[in-house]
């Protein structure tokens, strides 16, 4: 589903991805972890090229991201959710979630609100299709922002460290959300420090540091037996 | 000195309307340069040279010359290579227009320099063209935000508009002019002019005021 061959991102003189390659299958959930600074969030957001790489190449689904109008392309394939949400604030619920449908796929209105409430249904959340951004708990913002990815009916979800501007009570709703879309069948990248999520729902488990991808595996195996040292240092820390 | 409460209650009349004539010269100028001004504020932050480069150059030529030059520059310079009269009305409204529009873009581009850049990202990522991400996101969003200084272009406009009366255009400076020039009421015809300007911009103002309070109470929400 997402191939990555040899990439490499530079700011400026920062050289924060170096020859980065990884595979994604479909249907697979595939975390990624390491210590901030390591070049994860880059890697993912290099995926639907909110980061322009500077080397290497990127295939989504077949369309190799290159010129405008494959980006876009591949964009309407690859959901994403970010870590400070990014709900828009002058619109209300419903309308944060039909607005893309609407103007990218052509969307009739009638339909695009019966597929925006379904999706709202499914986070938990049909009660609030009116209410605005601000007046949502930063869980269910979240969670409004995965359901307006959803009704995009992408191929591929981007985490972009979902949980991390969260108050601690309002993680498990989010997660449980994306466990429920785990278990549908959902392709998942997900950037977290949630161990127990990525040990719980993670098909493979990839650990980053210092721009390069130190070691890969199964959950179990990185978490009970990593191979390499900085991943055990890494580990050790956090676990 | 006598003050001629007379003269000013005879004139008022026809200073009204010159009044009416510089909120006119005003409203087409600001709208004008609204939409100027949106595209160019855009085109500041564009990504591409060419044009962030010729908008910048239009902002600072604007900007680094005075009005009056300006409105010279369009009634008299540019009939020499049209090779044909302007019309004064359309000379003052395209003067003004092009002078707000410079200022009404660096509004523009603050406005959406000052909205969050995770905002456009999550438009792109769903898939949304940068047009459409500015149309429906961006720009709704910076509008509220920009509706005092906007206010305040609008307030300048309308003082600034006195100057077409030096190519004969009869707003509300001129029509002063003209009475003195019948009258010699210079004291109580300029004074009265000026209650007039004050009278207009005190309105705009409270306006901009009440609509500066009704869009922060939606923000709310």
């Amino acid at each position: 589903m997402i191939s990555i061959k040899n990439l490499h991102k530079h700011f400026g003189s920062l050289h924060v991805l170096k020859d980065v390659s990884a595979h994604v299958s479909e249907q697979e959930v595939v975390v990624i972890i390491g210590p901030s600074g390591s070049g994860k969030s880059t890697l993912l957001r290099c995926i639907n090229y909110l980061e322009e790489p500077t080397g290497g190449e990127i295939v989504v689904d077949g369309i190799p991201l290159s010129g405008e109008a494959n980006i876009n392309k591949v964009r309407e394939e690859v959901g994403m959710v970010f870590q400070r949400f990014n709900l828009f604030p002058h619109m209300s619920v419903l309308d944060n979630i039909t607005l893309a449908p609407m103007q990218v796929r052509k969307m009739p209105k009638g339909e695009a609100q019966a597929v925006a409430r379904d999706l709202l249904a499914k986070v938990g959340l049909a009660d609030k299709a009116q209410a605005y951004p601000e007046q949502l708990s930063g869980g269910q913002q979240q969670r409004v922002a995965i359901a307006r990815a959803l009704a995009m009916r992408p191929k591929v979800m981007l985490f972009d460290e979902p949980t991390s501007a969260l108050d601690p009570e309002m993680i498990k709703e989010v997660l449980d959300v994306m466990k429920a879309l785990a278990e549908e069948g959902m392709t998942m990248v997900v950037v977290t420090h949630e161990m127990g999520f990525a040990r719980e729902v993670g098909d493979r488990v990839i650990f980053m540091d210092e721009g390069r991808i130190v070691e890969e595996g199964a959950p179990e195996e990185i978490f009970a037996n990593a191979r390499e040292e900085r991943t055990q240092a890494f580990l050790s820390k956090i676990l | 000195m006598n003050f001629d409460i007379d003269l000013v209650v005879r004139s008022l009349p026809l200073l009204l309307l010159g009044a009416g004539v510089t909120i006119q010269i005003t409203v087409l100028s600001v709208g004008f340069g609204l939409l100027i001004g949106m595209f160019v504020g855009m085109a500041r932050l564009s990504t591409r040279r060419l044009l962030k480069f010729l908008a910048a150059v239009y902002v600072d030529f604007i900007r680094g010359t005075p009005l009056l030059v300006q409105i010279f520059i369009i009634y008299f310079a540019l009939p020499m290579i049209l090779g044909q009269r302007i019309d004064p009305f359309v000379a003052a409204i395209t003067a003004c227009s092009i002078n707000s529009g410079a200022y009404v873009a660096e509004i523009f581009r603050g406005g959406i320099q000052s909205i969050d850049k995770g905002q456009m990202e999550a438009g792109r990522s769903l898939g949304m063209t940068w047009a459409q991400t500015m149309r429906f996101i961006i720009l709704p969003q910076a509008f509220k935000r920009i509706i005092p200084p906007l206010g305040n272009e609008f307030i300048a406009m309308l003082k600034d508009s006195s100057l077409v009366s030096v190519i004969g255009f009869e707003e509300l400076t001129r029509r002063g002019q003209l009475i003195i020039a019948r009258t010699y009421g210079s004291f109580e015809i300029w004074m009265t002019v000026a209650v007039i300007y004050l009278i207009m911009t005190f309105a705009i103002a409270r306006l901009v005021d009440y609509l500066e309070r009704r869009y922060k109470i939606d923000d709310k929400h």
